[in-house]
């Protein structure tokens, strides 16, 4: 640790002590009435770093911890009056609180979001209610009065040593919250609340991890219940209403969840404030509501949240490789690593989705699976994943049997893995994301710091292998699509695995980073790590690939080296469909010069670096034009900014002569342009017909049902689904189901934002060969696509963008015969968005 | 006798649970959001009918229509100025605002319409009726009619008509929305509107059963969402259903068991649906590809 | 009585509020007035009691201050909101007792409020007044140094009355009780199941409800299955009259003895005319021929607050008579002691000899052994004809 690191470790906890040691010797000076506001301050500080813990860790919303704090109170209250000291009751109610809060939790967090708030609203009256009915116990609904006050080396506590036992109490879980935020656990409810089912590849086990934040969050609110009694020296069930927890929650939320003094802000507005109110009488719920409402506005992240966007700052030194040998890290040991999948199939509700697959992925090897979409290869990873059952057949590691084992104990028996959409925890740093891995799901102690230098040392050496150069402080989150899948893959390494199951990893990436990335698939490969591969890009998969098996329909049709599967006519038939190209126009264009689109001077972006600038581009009716670039070169961003989507823009967007820049995507849409979005976006909970209807809703949406009969003629794959959800579509249907939306806007020109990414080559030869068919009968098109080849194939004309700007245009034909065109993809990237 | 009218009096309140509750419904599938004070805004409802009908003796149509509409400008208020904020930040901050937009509406309630409790009359709750010897208010059979027949519009007006589906795909990817020409912005401002409108009606059929003043709604807004939960919140039918049977569970407990237990055995209830139904009664799992 | 009129009066009253504030804020005019405080609950659904009390206190304070005040300064009273939530009523006796070095306290509606308070006023030695909550408790602490004094009925004692009144009108012989489901409901629970025990006599059954309950006709079934043939009732205006109306609604005619729930507001209004056979008890009633202090107050009242414009809007009149006596029973203490210092006003408040009050004519109302200035024979019963209460002659 360098001195500023370490004296950055130190600051926190030094504050908090500082804080608490002022708070504390107040409360002793002060006089009756400021001790006992302090006390209640410290008080709602501690419910609210126990809720600070579940909201601000783990994302999970509790509208009952008032059940908590009666359950505190009430012990403490009912076991002093029994006779039993204070300072075994206090310790007991946090015990009891937190074993009711473990066994609330177990049922509770089966569910999420707005359920999990009812089921702890329920839990909050049950609670009441209880202490109610139970008067043998609580004294009923005029509660237990005379409660005695804490003695302590022969010294009664009043009011000023109940305030200081609270402040201390507040400083204590203040540094709890310090040390757990820190803590492999505290990293764990982040990761599990970011993305649960990555967390469970890196090994954790969301039950464990979420059921602790709800239980520990029961514990603190359970010991600040137990300060509470002797504190009023009065406990009743109207001590506790339901409103109380909707002020512990506002403390939270207020002060910032997630900031670890949040709390201490919250709680001071929410106890001082009423008491600064408490001379205007029956208006003061009036002006206190108001209060929050301005609060609210002004800081809709928390006080502390809004502050910090003022003073944060990045760190942005890249990962250093510091000479630790990651070949020696990763390489397996031990038993063989070689992984045989025997006979696995499973059934979705009747629907077969992978019958009968065998393979056997070698360490050493990269065995890559290949299909057609919707052909089961992502759920054949899924099954050796362990997110889904297998209804049948044996997935075995080194003779374990792991079919139908969850997913985090096969992550732990060392099968890591990568999503088709980067699934990286997105709050958390770089960094944090490959610590986190480097556990394997064991996560120690919730006081002792995640990683250690040697730790990190690692995680920034497995950074450097895979080729990340950004900043390692950087939240994963904002990272350019690059360089999270470089992320994932370290990730997947640190935890050491026997496998490596990759899903997609080329989706979205340029052909100099496919490069990149094939090189590094077959380091890690020959490191001794046995890699399976799914992957539509057939270069990477030929160049790299020691066996490849084939699926269609979820049964493997063929398996066996790169060159035999190549030309086995089965595999043709159904997947590769032959060379990947398009079908040019059979003669020039030539059409009306008056452009339907224009674009001049362009500028947009989404901080304070715009991601284009000065962008004029034109498309005249009936013309494709194509938008070519690397990534990051703001293709999408143009997309989004003509469409509406991206607001506000400077420059001037004409459509049909009429200025667009300043309307809002809808407008646009009913002025007559369509844009098919990057990753399809269809409504997945909507059926095939509603998407297309929901397409015509632009112009009011006449004569449906002949022009979807029409438009399944050209996309014949979606008759079949036509009545089932879009959201079950495969990829390859799913983007002809997005295609076919825009065009039931009947346009006046239909933008193409990157149709054929994550498609299979054959699906891939349909989508252009349909855009050819519609460019032919006089379609105006707009298109973007990373197979740029492809795109100027299409289309009649291109422009090149780099770094944000135009730098070539002219005849598609032309430009794709030019060798400066090979620099754009190279790119100089530095605005990457 | 005792199970007759207790299935009366849970069906007529359960109908108005579900009423309330297809109010967090509408909000829910069009925008993933719910207002936290359809309480309030049921009480609003109430009390502005009673000021118009009572206090300032309008006729009743007018003072219905004027309280509908002017509860529905209290959902767009409470759109614009507590949700929207929040929710287009990705913040759910919106949940205390929602909360806290609720305490003043009650509070400003208090000091102008009056703390006293107010009697609604109506000529539909004066003489009972009997039917299988429980004496039943005409209203208490209208007030499931309504609840019925709302669920009923609701349910078409989502899954027949396009301007339904143009809600329902707002929620489930409103930049795709956007692009289909749909105006998110007002279709969630409608949204709110509708909801909030809904609350009022309950507010206006239960005040005649009850009383008018400013607090009347906090109870029925909890059991309300404990309701539209239950029912799976995306299903307008499973809403109105779960209404009903929350409703009969809570009197046929009283009935039995007594009132003691009500309580703490419905709520019971409510934590045991959920975790053997996480999606409550009818709703139904997202689509989730891994 | 539209809404509009109101609007200006709120608006005052924020203004004032405001104002109240800034003064605080200053700390300015110390001690130059004898402070009192009010804890009561001044919003949610008992905000109208706490309205009442702080109307029955104003009256007296400013016959109080017209004749010079008390100890030569003037009376001045400080209103906390406690939300009828006992821990935010701590807070509020606190702020009140420590900051604002109030002379004493008044409590409002709830028991749990109150009993919550005693504890603290005991220990910082302020004479707490209640004026509404009955909890027997509250006075009958245990205190060795006893700071609590009440003007206003005791559940057990009503509990008797009620009791026997039932035995004597209706001869009872198996009554049911419908109860609101809070402290006060199982307060009275208690009392009854009491009363009931030392006459004898069973009961049917004990139902409760919710304040917000809209039909309690399943509760008031199973009460008559069980062969209920008097109904003993305790809660608010509004829930009594649910209850009314869902008797209505069964078709059952059973006499109803109530608490002095109904009292509250405008029961007659709530629940029709079926509302007259609900006989409840009262400490005070505005109706009928006066005496002339009645008369005085009364006419103070509708001068002070214009928005009183009949006898429907003098309500509740337990809580502003309550209010009215004990504000004056507690300057004749104050002024008796000639401090303002708690140990002393406490036992003045023993010596307080005679005092002829709106409720009856006060003779040594508090002793050592008795802290409540209101006994068995200051109950009356009454009921609601056409918006007014009338009594009833045993």
């Amino acid at each position: 640790m360098t001195p500023a690191e370490r004296a950055r470790a130190y600051a926190m906890p030094a504050a908090i002590l500082a804080l608490t040691a002022v708070a504390a010797l107040y409360a002793a000076m002060a006089d009756g009435y400021a001790p006992f506001v302090l006390a209640l301050v410290a008080l709602t500080a501690v419910v609210g770093v126990g809720l600070n813990i579940l909201v601000g860790l783990a994302g999970q919303v509790s509208l009952g911890h008032v059940g908590f704090y009666a359950i505190g109170a009430y012990t403490a209250a009912i076991l002093t009056l029994k006779g039993i000291d204070f300072w075994i009751a206090f310790p007991l109610a946090g015990v009891i609180a937190g074993a009711i809060g473990f066994l609330l939790a177990l049922p509770a967090l089966r569910v999420s979001g707005p359920y999990l708030a009812m089921v702890t609203i329920a839990f909050a009256f049950i609670i009441q209610h209880g202490a109610t009915e139970w008067r043998d116990l609580t004294g009923g609904a005029n509660g237990l009065m005379n409660l005695k006050a804490p003695v302590l080396f022969g010294k009664v506590f009043a009011e000023r040593e109940m305030a200081v036992l609270s402040v201390l109490l507040a400083g204590v879980s203040l540094l709890f919250y310090q040390r757990l935020a820190n803590s492999a656990w505290g990293r764990g409810m982040v990761a599990v609340r970011d993305a649960e089912v990555a967390a469970r590849s890196v090994g954790l086990n969301p039950v464990i991890v979420k059921t602790a934040a709800f239980a520990l969050s029961a514990v603190f609110a359970g010991l600040a219940g137990a300060i509470f009694a002797p504190l009023f020296m009065f406990v009743a069930p109207d001590s506790f209403p339901f409103s109380q927890s909707i002020l512990f929650l506002l403390a939270v939320i207020v002060g910032g969840a997630g900031w670890v003094f949040g709390p201490v802000v919250g709680a001071v507005i929410s106890v001082v404030g009423p008491e600064l109110l408490s001379s205007l009488a029956e208006y003061r719920l009036l002006f206190f509501g108001g209060l929050l409402l301005v609060v609210l506005w002004l800081a809709p992240e928390g006080v502390l949240g809004t502050l910090a966007k003022f003073v944060r700052s990045t760190d942005s030194r890249p990962a250093e490789p510091s000479g630790f040998d990651v070949a020696a890290f990763v390489r397996p040991t031990g038993e063989s690593s070689r992984l045989e999948v025997s006979g696995i199939g499973i059934a979705f509700g009747g629907i077969k989705a992978a019958t009968d697959v065998s393979f056997e992925a070698l360490s050493g090897k990269i065995t890559s699976v290949i299909g057609p979409n919707g052909a089961g290869k992502t759920t054949v990873l899924n099954m050796v994943g362990g997110f889904y059952r297998p209804d049948n057949g044996s997935i075995r590691l080194g003779g374990q049997e792991l079919a139908g084992a969850p997913a985090f104990e096969v992550a732990r028996a060392g099968i890591a893995r990568t999503y088709q959409t980067t699934k990286l925890f997105a709050t958390l740093s770089v960094l944090d994301n490959v610590l986190i891995a480097l556990r394997r799901g064991g996560l120690g102690s919730m006081v002792t710091d995640a990683a250690n230098a040697g730790d990190r040392r690692v995680a920034e050496a497995l950074l450097a292998f895979v080729g990340y150069r950004g900043a390692i402080a950087v939240a994963a989150g904002d990272l350019p699509h690059v360089d999270s899948r470089l992320v994932e893959i370290a990730r997947a390494l640190a935890m050491r695995p026997r496998v490596l199951l990759l899903d997609e990893p080329a989706a979205g990436l340029m052909r100099a980073d496919k490069d990149a990335l094939s090189q590094l698939l077959r380091r890690i490969a020959d490191l001794g790590v046995a890699v399976i591969l799914v992957e539509h890009d057939m270069k990477l998969v030929m160049g790299i690939s020691d066996h490849v098996v084939v699926l269609d329909a979820g049964v493997p049709i063929a398996s066996g080296t790169p060159a035999a599967i190549r030309h086995d006519p089965k595999v043709i038939k159904a997947y590769l469909g032959g060379e990947v190209k398009a079908r040019p126009r059979a003669a020039p264009w030539a059409g009306s010069r008056d452009p339907v689109l224009v674009t001049h001077k362009l500028t947009a972006g989404y901080g304070a670096a715009p991601v284009l600038e000065d962008v004029t581009l034109e498309v005249r009716p009936g013309e494709t034009v194509a938008v070519i670039g690397a990534n990051g070169a703001g293709k999408s961003t143009t997309m989004r900014s003509v469409s509406g989507l991206l607001r506000p823009v400077r420059g001037e967007i004409l459509l049909d002569n009429r200025s667009i820049a300043r309307l809002e995507a809808h407008r646009i849409a009913r002025s007559g342009l369509a844009l098919v979005p990057e990753g399809r976006q269809v409504f997945p909970e909507l059926t095939v017909y509603d998407n297309l209807v929901l397409g015509s809703h632009s112009r009011g949406g006449v004569n449906t049902e002949s022009e979807i009969e029409a438009l399944l003629k050209r996309f014949p794959r979606l008759r079949d689904r036509l009545r089932g959800r879009a959201g079950l579509l495969s990829g390859g249907e799913q983007q002809m189901l997005s295609i076919a939306r825009g065009l039931m806007a009947k346009p006046r020109i239909i933008l193409l934002d990157e149709p054929s990414l994550g498609l299979a080559p054959a699906i891939i030869n349909e989508l252009f060969e349909i855009l050819a068919e519609l460019r032919d009968e006089g379609v105006t098109i707009l298109l973007v696509d990373q197979m740029a080849a492809l795109a100027l194939a299409v289309a009649d004309r291109g422009y090149v963008l780099e770094s944000g700007r135009v730098v070539r245009d002219g005849e598609a034909a032309a430009l794709a015969q030019d060798a400066d065109l090979e620099a754009a993809y190279l790119g100089r990237v530095e605005a990457a968005q | 006798m005792l199970v007759t009218s207790a299935i009366i009096s849970g069906l007529g309140l359960g109908s108005m649970y579900g009423l309330i509750a297809l109010g967090f419904h509408v909000t829910y599938v069009v925008s993933n959001t719910v207002n936290f004070s359809q309480g309030s805004a049921m009480m609003l409802g109430a009390v502005l009918g009673y000021t118009f009908a009572v206090t300032l003796g309008w006729p009743l149509p007018l003072a219905v229509a004027l309280s509908l509409l002017l509860c529905a400008m209290f959902g767009l208020v409470v759109e614009r100025a507590l949700v929207r904020p929040f929710a287009e930040r990705g913040s759910n901050a919106w949940l205390m605002a929602t909360v806290a937009g609720g305490i003043v509406l009650d509070n400003a309630v208090l000091f102008t319409f009056g703390k006293e409790p107010r009697s609604f009359p109506s000529v539909l709750a004066q003489k009972p009726v009997e039917i299988f010897g429980a004496g039943v208010y005409p209203l208490q059979l209208v007030i499931p009619l309504v609840g019925l027949g709302i669920a009923l519009i609701l349910h078409l007006v989502f899954h027949r008509t396009r301007l339904g589906k143009a809600l329902l795909a707002v929620v489930q990817n409103a930049d795709a929305a956007r692009l289909m020409g749909i105006n998110v912005r007002l279709a969630v401002a409608v949204s709110f509107m509708i909801s909030t409108a809904l609350a009022g009606l309950a507010g206006l059929l239960i005040a005649p059963l009850f009383n008018v003043n400013s607090d009347m709604g906090t109870l029925f807004g909890i059991k309300a969402f404990a309701v539209a939960i239950l029912g799976g919140i995306t299903s307008a039918w499973g809403v109105m259903l779960a209404g009903l049977i929350y409703g009969l569970v809570e009197a046929l407990v009283t009935s039995f068991f007594g009132s003691v237990y009500t309580q703490i055995v419905v709520f019971s209830v409510v934590i045991l649906a959920l975790v053997v139904m996480p999606n409550g009664f009818f709703g139904r799992a997202a689509v989730n590809k891994v | 009585m539209l809404v509009k009129p109101r609007m200006p009066k709120l608006f005052r009253s924020l203004l004032l509020a405001g104002a109240a504030t800034l003064l605080a804020a200053t700390g300015a005019a110390a001690q130059e007035t004898v402070k009192l405080g009010l804890v009561a609950a001044m919003s949610g659904q008992s905000a109208k009691s706490g309205e009442a009390i702080v109307r029955g206190l104003s009256i007296a304070i400013d016959e109080i201050n017209a004749k010079g005040g008390v100890l030569g300064k003037k009376v001045e009273l400080l209103v906390r909101d406690d939300e009828s939530n006992p821990a935010k009523g701590v807070v509020a006796a606190r702020e009140l007792v420590q900051r604002e070095k109030v002379a004493a306290l008044f409590g409002g509606l709830d028991t749990p409020v109150s009993i919550a308070i005693v504890p603290f006023v005991n220990g910082a030695k302020v004479p707490f007044m209640g004026v509404w909550a009955a909890g027997t408790p509250i006075t009958r602490n245990g205190a060795a140094e006893n700071y609590v004094f009440r003007v206003s009925a005791v559940d057990e004692i009503v509990d008797i009355a009620l009791v026997d009144y039932a035995v004597k009108k209706y001869a009872v012989k198996k009554p049911g009780m419908i109860l609101i489901n809070n402290p006060w409901g199982e307060s009275n629970e208690k009392g009854l199941k009491a009363a009931l025990e030392a006459k004898k006599i069973p009961y049917a059954g004990v139902e409760k409800f919710e304040t917000n309950d809209v039909d309690v006709v399943p509760q008031l079934t199973r009460l008559k299955q069980a062969g209920a043939d008097v109904l003993f009732m305790v809660a608010n205006v509004a829930p009594s009259a649910q209850v009314v109306k869902s008797l209505d609604r069964m078709g059952w005619d059973v006499p109803i003895v109530s608490h002095w729930g109904p009292a509250g507001g405008r029961f007659s209004e709530l629940a029709g005319p079926s509302g007259a056979k609900v006989h409840f008890i009262q400490t005070y009633s505005f109706s009928g021929k006066l005496a002339p202090k009645g008369e005085a107050v009364l006419a103070a009242l509708k001068k002070k607050y214009p928005e009183i414009k009949s006898l429907a809007d003098v309500t509740p009149a337990v809580g502003i008579a309550n209010a009215y006596d004990a504000m004056h029973l507690t300057a004749l203490a104050i002024a008796k002691a000639g401090s303002a210092e708690g140990p002393k006003v406490r036992e003045a408040f023993y010596g307080i000899d005679k005092y002829d009050g709106l409720i009856k004519s006060y003779a040594k109302p508090f002793t050592p052994s008795n802290h409540d200035a209101l006994g068995p024979d200051d109950y009356i019963f009454t009921f609601f004809k056409e918006g007014e209460i009338l009594p009833l002659t045993n």
